[in-house]
């Protein structure tokens, strides 16, 4: 039985539900549904396909916990920010898998809602949240990290379109996209931010290539995409060319602040697992028990709940209509940082296990070996850490860089 | 609605930063009274004592302005002695709210009651108490989680200074050799917890004002010297350095904000005085570090704001509520089973 067949395919989206019912709702959604297989604290767990990963966040749209904010004239539920936090909130305290499809869900989507044309949105967008097209992102580039002013991927005019040249790197997923949101140079490279254009790129035009790297937890998600005189058609342009970039930057502020909004909660689910795995643990078990590891673990565990706070605001603000400007940055470096300490710590505690390694060892033990390699790159992408503090310097407090 | 419920937190700030200017050159008493007058005293104390009646939110700007101005006064402890005592000892309550009477609270330790007939003797040693040589009554801690308040001049209480970093609220070892009390000076038993959970909640808007003071201490020293030909934010190991005490900044100013929502707890409360402390501490620290030399100067006020932080840090008992924090934490996760996972 496919996954999309074994999951309920009650839809809670039109239900008129708020507050307290609307999240037991979600929870009991997710708790009926979700498959064990998919729980990375499940002994069960075994990675999901790609078809299945599809099939269950299409079923999640349909049961109402993805595309809450967006308008229902586009696919999306048409509901407020305070929910989506809420559905986040259930989202994060299963340990389900990460969405396949979050650049379409959480970058493309909200960039076309913002500039995209009516056609575009009615075109694209339901087919985000139907998992029907899953998007990848093309802004980084060999020479262009960092610094996306400086990127070199070039779009000329070709007869009522575009044709696109030029390779981008570090694209998650785009193996198994079928579209990529491409920012290319119109001008020259000197303009720097001014003439970049955003494409919705069909990754089965000709002249695409998707070449995998191996990544340091042995997958092969993120990949080198190569454009060779690539044809887009004018109806894939997203903004107008010199528009593209600012609507994209007053997008990305917001997704930064609000983006995998479910984090602090799943961040609590690894912290409840790794503790009951200790104490499952003869020796692990007297470890936590003792002032050392107990200090450590209530340190995580209020880093924990300062990410919370640091949602919970952002959502506050921006449900009272302010706006969120750098401040995402503060929350990106808050939760990359206290991740990658939360993990090591993880992994320290682990490797002290007793022998013979018990089930709820080698279970916690795959995950956060997964989660602490994994987390290495959480300072990384979506800017380095090095960007945040840089922004936050720059544009919150206004650091005079006078000589 | 009446006027008080009208206002806004934010409106108090600007009321307590006037306050604490105008107290600059006063006395422990006449400041008691010209914070009083400002209704600063009662903010959260009920209306029978002459208080405002609003929500702990409400001291929060209070007591982060206090802080931020470097009050010479324990108005932490004067705004929840008012509320603590509003129910048992209306009028006492009552007088700590219009700045007749001066109360503080001592943070450490705990004293021993026993009976003698109509009154309760106490004995012990209790620590923490700041301003205890300057002010009328001490609330003390008892067994199982009750309180009593102590006059300070009553027979067999001696107030002994004590080392301490903090010299703007310098704190006290209040002694009580056989002190006598009457019965209705002791609070129920459970009182403690509340008191400390409150404070923890004021002690993180203590840290946040003292924390936002090194910041913006530290930035106008960034932006105005000036070496190597620039000035020192011209670098980038300083902006960033600067962009790190921001981001611990508005992590305790949100955890603040989470602890009074509908769905803060002790639980927030506690994790909002901890991550004032660790990041209030480093924002401090920091600081002092960015104006080098300078900053190792009695001048420059930035030792007086880091004193302060790690005596709040002291007086919550930062390192032992961690501890207790990580404990009840682990202590409510069961053992990994596979249908409990």
């Amino acid at each position: 039985m496919s996954v999309i067949e074994a999951v309920s395919t009650q839809t809670l989206a039109g239900e008129n539900l708020t507050g307290d019912a609307y999240r037991d709702a979600m929870h009991r959604w997710l708790h009926a549904n979700l498959p064990a297989g998919f729980r990375s604290d499940s002994a069960a767990f075994a990675p999901p396909t790609l078809q299945q990963s599809a099939a269950w966040e299409a079923a999640m749209y349909r049961a109402g916990l993805t595309g809450i904010t967006w308008p229902r004239a586009y696919g999306g539920h048409g509901r407020s920010l305070r929910e989506h936090l809420i559905a986040n909130q259930e989202i994060g305290r299963l340990a389900m898998p990460e969405s396949v499809n979050s650049i379409g869900k959480e970058l493309a989507g909200p960039i076309i809602l913002a500039v995209g044309t009516e056609e575009q949105k009615r075109r694209f967008l339901p087919a985000i949240l139907e998992m029907r097209n899953i998007w990848c992102q093309g802004f980084s580039e060999p020479e262009a990290g960092s610094d996306l002013a400086g990127l070199r991927t070039r779009a000329t005019r070709s007869g009522d379109g575009w044709r696109i040249t030029g390779q981008k790197i570090w694209t998650s997923g785009a193996y198994r996209s079928q579209r990529c949101l491409v920012l290319a140079r119109t001008g020259p490279l000197e303009d720097r931010h001014r003439g970049l254009a955003m494409f919705a790129v069909p990754l089965d035009a000709k002249g695409v290539r998707v070449r995998t790297i191996k990544s340091i937890d042995g997958r092969e998600s993120f990949c080198e995409v190569f454009f060779d005189e690539v044809e887009v058609a004018q109806a894939d342009a997203i903004g107008a060319p010199d528009e593209g970039w600012a609507a994209a930057i007053r997008v990305l502020e917001i997704e930064r602040a609000t983006n995998r909004m479910y984090r602090a909660w799943r961040f609590e689910n690894e912290l409840r697992h790794l503790i009951s795995a200790c104490k499952a643990d003869p020796a692990l078990s007297q470890m936590v028990g003792d002032r050392h590891y107990a200090v450590r673990l209530g340190e995580v565990a209020v880093e924990i709940e300062v990410l919370k706070a640091h949602v919970e605001t952002a959502v506050e603000a921006l449900v009272n209509g302010d706006k969120i400007g750098a401040r995402g940055s503060l929350a990106k470096l808050y939760w990359s940082e206290s991740h990658q300490r939360f993990a090591a710590l993880a992994l320290e505690l682990l490797q002290q296990a007793s022998l013979p390694q018990l089930a709820a060892i080698k279970v916690a033990r795959r995950r956060f070996e997964a989660i602490y390699l994994q987390a290495r790159a959480e300072t990384i992408y979506a800017g380095t850490t090095e960007i945040q503090l840089g922004i936050i310097a720059d544009r919150i407090l206004q650091l005079s860089r006078g000589k | 609605m009446t006027m008080a419920e009208a206002l806004q937190p934010a409106e108090f700030a600007a009321t307590a930063a006037r306050a604490v200017t105008a107290c600059a050159d006063l006395d422990v008493r006449e400041q008691a009274r010209h914070l009083a007058g400002d209704g600063l005293l009662g903010v959260i104390a009920n209306e029978e004592v002459g208080g405002l009646a609003l929500p702990l939110g409400f001291a929060v700007p209070v007591i982060a302005a206090a802080h931020a101005g470097l009050l010479g006064f324990p108005l932490l402890e004067t705004v929840l002695a008012g509320r603590l005592l509003q129910a048992s000892l209306t009028r006492m309550a009552g007088a700590i709210v219009s700045g007749e009477t001066l109360a503080t609270i001592a943070w450490q330790g705990e004293a021993a009651a026993e009976r003698d007939g109509v009154a309760l003797v106490l004995s012990g040693t209790v620590a923490r108490a700041p301003c205890a040589a300057k002010v009328d009554y001490v609330v003390v801690r008892m067994d199982a989680g009750a309180a009593a308040l102590i006059p300070t001049d009553a027979e067999g209480v001696v107030v002994e200074e004590a080392a301490g970093l903090d010299l703007t609220v310098p704190e006290h070892v209040v002694r009580l050799e056989k002190v006598e009390i009457p019965v209705g000076s002791m609070l129920p038993a459970g009182t403690w917890d509340l008191l400390s959970s409150d404070a923890n909640v004021l002690r993180a808007a203590a840290i946040l004002g003292s924390a936002e003071a090194c910041l913006a201490l530290a930035q106008e020293h960034a932006s105005t010297r000036r070496q190597f030909g620039h000035a020192l934010s011209y670098n980038q190991a300083i902006r960033h350095a600067l962009a790190r005490q921001k981001l611990g900044l508005e992590s305790i100013r949100h955890a603040i904000t989470r602890s009074l929502t509908g769905d803060g707890g002790p639980l927030q409360r506690d994790a909002a005085f901890l991550a004032a402390a660790t990041y209030g501490s480093s924002i401090s620290e920091g600081a002092l570090q960015i104006h080098g030399g300078m900053g190792f100067t009695w001048d420059v006020p930035v030792h007086r704001h880091l004193r302060r932080i790690r005596t709040l840090q002291a007086q919550g008992d930062a390192s032992g509520l961690i501890s207790a924090f990580g404990r009840r934490y682990i202590s409510e996760v069961a053992p990994f089973a596979e249908t409990g996972a």
